[in-house]
């Protein structure tokens, strides 16, 4: 399990990161408030540590303490160092600093990327041996219930796209995480826990009538949709996109899958030759899920040959019920699928490898009935929709491939989401040396507070 | 990265004796420009208190790598970053 873990966690974080981390050079995001108090509340001269800095962001809110950040993407360290902070490259799991040496450590949407509960643990735990005794730790991380929905599973991937990478979103941004940033549209029922698929071309100026043609999106990565500010125009602009765009997709919790029985595996060898011919639609409504297979395939060693990316595979269908919205699976297709996620044949990391287990998956989430097939197998509807949208609206083209421009990438994040009270009960059963003072959630996120056992 | 810095790591190499891994050595070509020791009394040495601080704050280093005392295991240094990240047969 460990292995898997690793390789998810390479794949689906860290490659992710590193390949994004030049489009967050433009970004001037701001700092959560409650984590900025929380640094400016430290007592001056104190060491404090952001573990999972990224570009830095909270190392220069407090110039009264002595910053030191670190995170395990290269990419990201070389830009907070370019801003002058102090930083480095490490592993949360392995942190190389001796024990008891700071008054505060922070890790704001950082622990969310570990793919098991064991290492979600281990990176609290590693957090907590650093910290002198009385020193304080803050933890954030993305919430499962966001403001008008929830995620319907806790393990997800979110697709990241450049497009969003705009400097012009960059000043009204306003992130936690990595320089992530959300719309949300004012007025518009679009939901930072919706994500959106798009192959708008990078761009930083949006003027929506010049460009009907390549719409744009946005890339609602949670939770931080609410703090927007976006003109008018592009709110109205927005919201009708929006809507056309929302995926989520569902990765099998590998805590969940080292439950399973190995016997699954067999089945899925007996579907191989399915995925050939089959239409591998990205799920559309809000509340679609995809079940991107189970964990036995996760990191298959028998892997399917060429048809083993599924969202490769799907472009080269048409299918005529789809709305013609920008060719979204382009995206997921990870321009050759070199670095970004599901890989292809050859790597076995593929997450995306893996045949569904169950033989009445559907994928269908489009109202027209694209239907059961055997192809269906791919993906496993988790739930229903209860939108109000049309199919149309929601469902994405998956074989249309219009213009030539499309050229984003998008890179599939592994995000494991918490509940209400997970966060304080993985603290309080596991992690003994340290005892929460207050847990609350702010922007999507779960967030504890807590202090080292003297 | 700063000495300071230097000060709080410490090498993370599985199978170290407790305390094994630090302090990490730096290899560069300059000699330090401390006593091994603070005298007594230290803090109210005012010249002494700008030596330290400047060693600890002011100094970087860009290049270079940390050793680890025990197991001999390099860290590279570049560009002011070091890299701490073993590699996964390691850890």
């Amino acid at each position: 399990m460990e292995h898997e873990a690793t390789q998810l966690e390479k794949q689906h974080v860290h490659s992710v990161y590193e390949n994004t981390a030049a489009y967050f050079s433009d970004l001037q995001t701001k700092a959560w408030p409650r984590v900025r108090n929380f640094l400016l509340e430290q007592k001056p001269g104190s060491l404090v540590v952001d573990i999972g800095c990224g570009t830095g962001k909270y190392l220069s809110v407090n110039s009264q303490v002595y910053n030191l950040g670190c995170d395990y993407c290269e990419g990201l360290v070389e830009i907070a160092r370019k801003k002058g902070d102090e930083v480095l490259v490490c592993d949360n799991l392995n942190l190389p600093f001796r024990d008891q040496c700071f008054n505060a450590v922070i890790s704001i949407g950082v622990i969310h990327h570990f793919s098991t509960k064991q290492r979600r643990i281990k990176a609290i735990k590693e957090m907590a041996r650093i910290l002198t005794p009385g020193g304080q730790i803050m933890i954030y991380v993305w919430a499962m219930e966001q403001k008008n929905r929830r995620f319907e599973k806790q393990d997800v991937f979110v697709p990241w796209n450049k497009a969003l990478c705009s400097r012009h979103f960059s000043e009204s941004n306003q992130s936690g995480d990595k320089g992530d940033f959300v719309h949300s549209a004012k007025g518009q029922d679009i939901h930072p826990a919706q994500l959106v698929i798009s192959e708008c071309s990078y761009q930083n100026n949006l003027h929506p009538e010049t460009d009907s043609k390549h719409p744009r999106n946005m890339d609602h990565c949670l939770p931080r949709a609410c703090c927007m500010k976006i003109s008018e125009e592009e709110n109205r602009f927005y919201s009708a996109l929006g809507r056309s765009f929302r995926s989520w997709f569902f990765s099998r919790s590998l805590d969940e899958s080292a439950l399973r029985k190995q016997n699954d595996k067999m089945k899925h060898l007996k579907h191989e030759g399915v995925w050939a011919s089959s239409a591998v639609p990205i799920q559309h409504s809000r509340h679609c899920s995809l079940d991107l297979g189970h964990h036995g395939a996760l990191l298959n060693e028998q892997s399917l040959d060429d048809d083993d990316d599924v969202f490769v595979e799907s472009l080269s269908l048409k299918k005529p019920q789809w709305s013609p919205a920008p060719d979204a699976l382009k995206d997921l297709s990870l321009n050759g699928g070199h670095q970004s996620v599901a890989q292809s044949k050859g790597d076995k990391a593929s997450f995306i490898n893996g045949p569904v287990e169950d033989k009445d998956c559907i994928y269908d989430c489009n109202k027209d009935g694209a239907g059961k097939s055997d192809a269906s197998k791919v993906f496993k509807r988790t739930s229903t929709t209860d939108s109000t949208d049309s199919a149309l609206d929601s469902a994405v083209s998956v074989g249309d491939q219009t213009d030539a421009m499309l050229d984003t990438k998008a890179f599939m994040r592994y995000y494991h989401v918490f509940r209400e009270g997970e966060l304080s009960s993985l603290v309080e059963e596991n992690v003994p040396e340290l005892q929460i003072l207050s847990s609350c959630y702010d922007h999507g996120n779960w967030c504890i507070i807590a202090e080292r056992r003297g | 990265m700063k000495l300071l810095t230097h000060n709080l790591l410490s090498s993370h190499v599985p199978g170290l004796r407790p305390g094994g891994g630090f302090p990490l050595r730096i290899e560069l070509g300059r000699p330090s420009e401390l006593p091994p020791e603070p005298s007594p009394g230290y803090e109210a040495d005012e010249e002494f208190l700008r030596r330290l601080h400047h060693v600890l704050l002011e100094v970087e280093v860009l290049e270079g790598s940390l050793q680890c005392p025990d197991s001999g295991r390099r860290f590279p240094i570049s560009r002011g970053v070091p890299n701490l990240l073993l590699s996964e047969d390691e850890a």
